[in-house]
């Protein structure tokens, strides 16, 4: 395995997106749409409580906000990749060539992503923040866990998005797979309604899944509602999901690879 | 020893039936019939290195699912292929480092970066080390003529270049075996000139082997000494051009001008195909005779103006051969 050619995936992948400046400005002005929207709705849904449940407005507006980027990174990217590639054949290109395919994934599409952070999610965040004002970590462990579990939300929804790709080498489309998988992840990861707002049954049962670790354990770990011990302990769970979910895409991608039919000739 | 052997290849697609009509579709969507294709039928062959093999067939004849069982990216239904004495589908990886691959109708160059970008990222797949990467760039460049665009992106370059780009990427790191899958689709009478001028310099110079799949059969005259022919999946025809043409190619067409009409005329020597009047044609049979034997047993008082002797090109030659398929299918050289 070359592994010198991941990295210039990930730079490739970058690059190419410089090509189309016009699209960041577009995105850009769409996330502070959608960002300032889910403010205001939060706002009127508080409708000058200081605390609901415990929570306070300000945290709730930070908490959406985070939601955002760990979230609603353009992970259908990675859904039409592999789904498009698929069905019209191109899948062929990339088998050709000396390299794993799950790997080069994974390099190009943290080249997109370090490039939506670079240009749409920094500048967004400071201009929120300037605003409307974000809180701050809780403290500085988790501030840093933050990041670490930052880390494991990206990989986890990169890898569900594989599989639910994946899954095109059977189904022959991606499209209504985005739309599956965009549903779930909108309900169970927390990111519009946070748990702690959810029936406890609901609750309980979500926390357990790995689509929570995609949105809600980051954010909460930031805001400080998960202790030391608890923190370390779901980043441990959460790590183990991973290893599952990583586990099935690979495990996927070598039964893909053997039922692969090349279409387009 | 061979660097290429297929014995018995087999490739036999699942393809589900579908019903017509919003009816079909969704009875489709509950219960599923499937018909079976054969794509490849029973193929064995042995490719030398150094060879310049042209794979020849109609649409649908299973060149290209031929090409990608050799590649390592379909499995064989049954029957073995070896390529570089691997199973390329097992060892993938392996047999992508040492193979280059083009397809005709898909491309590798990433689309909105410069072709310059693209080779760049594929000196890191193959590792190819820098002073041969830069040598092969300088060498591969002005052989195929790409000064004037290498720093151009991908999507601002006409097919033509875009295709000279694709040959030369997938020849930047020195494979062993370079495969083509309809090198010259659509291009111009030029940019096919010099795709085909380059693979043959290629294929002499640097003793890669070369298996080119196409359905212009010129490719074949100019690059591949060997041909393989399939139709149906089933090999028809594994030998030198030459030797086909000798076979089946040997019925040279005479066309003889009259100044007036000498009525019917029978011949020994040819035989009579179009009676035109003033112009008959006939096919000579046998590869021996001469335009004298012709005249001789034509004779003279005969008002003949003109003679015109036609060699038959490879297109007829092969137009034959389909069409007699029956008769020659066990004709194998």
């Amino acid at each position: 395995m070359r592994a010198a050619a991941y990295p210039a995936f990930a730079l490739t992948a970058f690059q190419s997106r410089l090509v189309y400046r016009n699209q960041v400005w577009a995105s850009a002005f769409g996330d502070l749409v959608s960002i300032f929207a889910r403010i205001a709705i939060w706002t009127a849904a508080f409708a000058g409580a200081t605390q609901v449940d415990g929570i306070t407005l300000p945290e709730m507006v930070t908490y959406s906000v985070l939601a955002w980027p760990l979230l609603y990174w353009d992970f259908s990217r990675v859904l039409y990749d592999v789904g498009g590639a698929v069905q019209t054949g191109d899948v062929a290109v990339f088998l050709l060539k000396p390299i794993h395919y799950p790997s080069y994934l994974l390099s190009t599409h943290f080249g997109h992503f370090a490039f939506e952070c670079v240009t749409i999610v920094v500048p967004v965040a400071l201009i929120v923040g300037f605003t409307v004002g974000l809180l701050p970590p809780a403290s500085l462990f988790h501030g840093l866990m933050f990041f670490a579990y930052w880390a494991v939300s990206w990989l986890t929804l990169f890898a569900l998005a594989c599989l639910c790709g994946l899954l095109a080498f059977w189904l022959l489309t991606a499209f209504s797979l985005e739309w599956f998988l965009m549903a779930i992840m909108s309900l169970f990861s927390g990111a519009v309604v946070p748990l702690w707002f959810l029936p406890a049954p609901l609750a309980a049962l979500f926390g357990y899944l790995p689509f929570a670790w995609v949105s809600y354990y980051p954010s909460a770990v930031y805001l400080g509602k998960l202790d030391p011990a608890a923190t370390w302990l779901h980043l441990g769970i959460g790590l183990v999901w991973l290893g599952l979910l990583s586990a099935a895409t690979l495990a996927l991608w070598a039964k893909a690879r053997t039922r692969l039919v090349v279409q387009g000739g | 020893m061979a660097i290429i052997a297929a014995s018995g290849v087999e490739k036999i697609f699942r393809q589900p039936k579908r019903q017509a009509g919003l009816g079909g579709a969704i009875r489709g969507l509950f219960s599923r019939e499937f018909t079976e294709v054969r794509a490849v039928d029973g193929i064995s062959f042995a490719i030398e290195p150094g060879e310049a093999v042209g794979y020849l067939g109609p649409n649908g004849a299973g060149k290209s699912t031929m090409i990608k069982m050799m590649t390592g990216i379909l499995v064989p239904s049954s029957g073995t292929v070896e390529v570089l004495g691997r199973e390329p589908h097992t060892n993938r990886l392996t047999n992508a480092a040492e193979i280059g691959v083009v397809f005709g109708q898909r491309s590798q160059l990433w689309w909105d970066l410069p072709v310059r970008d693209s080779f760049d990222l594929n000196r890191h797949i193959y590792d190819v080390p820098a002073p041969r990467f830069a040598e092969n760039l300088a060498r591969l460049t002005a052989m195929l003529d790409m000064e004037g665009y290498v720093d151009r992106p991908v999507r601002q370059l006409s097919l033509g270049q875009r295709m000279r780009a694709e040959i030369a990427m997938a020849l930047l790191h020195d494979p062993k075996i370079l495969f083509l899958d309809e090198p010259t689709i659509g291009l111009d009478v030029v940019a096919k000139d010099t795709v085909r001028k380059f693979l043959a310099e290629v294929n002499r110079d640097r003793g890669t082997t070369i298996i080119l799949t196409t359905h212009d059969l010129v490719d074949i005259e100019q690059i591949c000494p060997r041909l393989i022919m399939v139709d149906d999946g089933k090999l028809l025809f594994d030998g030198e051009l030459k030797h086909l043409r000798q076979t089946l190619g040997s019925r040279r067409r005479l066309k003889l001008e009259f100044g007036t009409d000498p009525g019917p005329i029978t011949l020994q020597t040819a035989a009579l195909v179009t009676d035109e009047g003033l112009a008959k044609h006939f096919l000579l049979e046998n590869e021996q005779t001469s335009i004298l034997d012709v005249l001789t047993e034509l004779g003279s008082g005969h008002d003949l103006t003109d003679i015109k002797l036609e060699e038959p090109n490879i297109e007829e030659v092969i137009r034959t051969f389909y069409q007699n398929k029956p008769a020659l299918a066990g004709a194998r050289p």
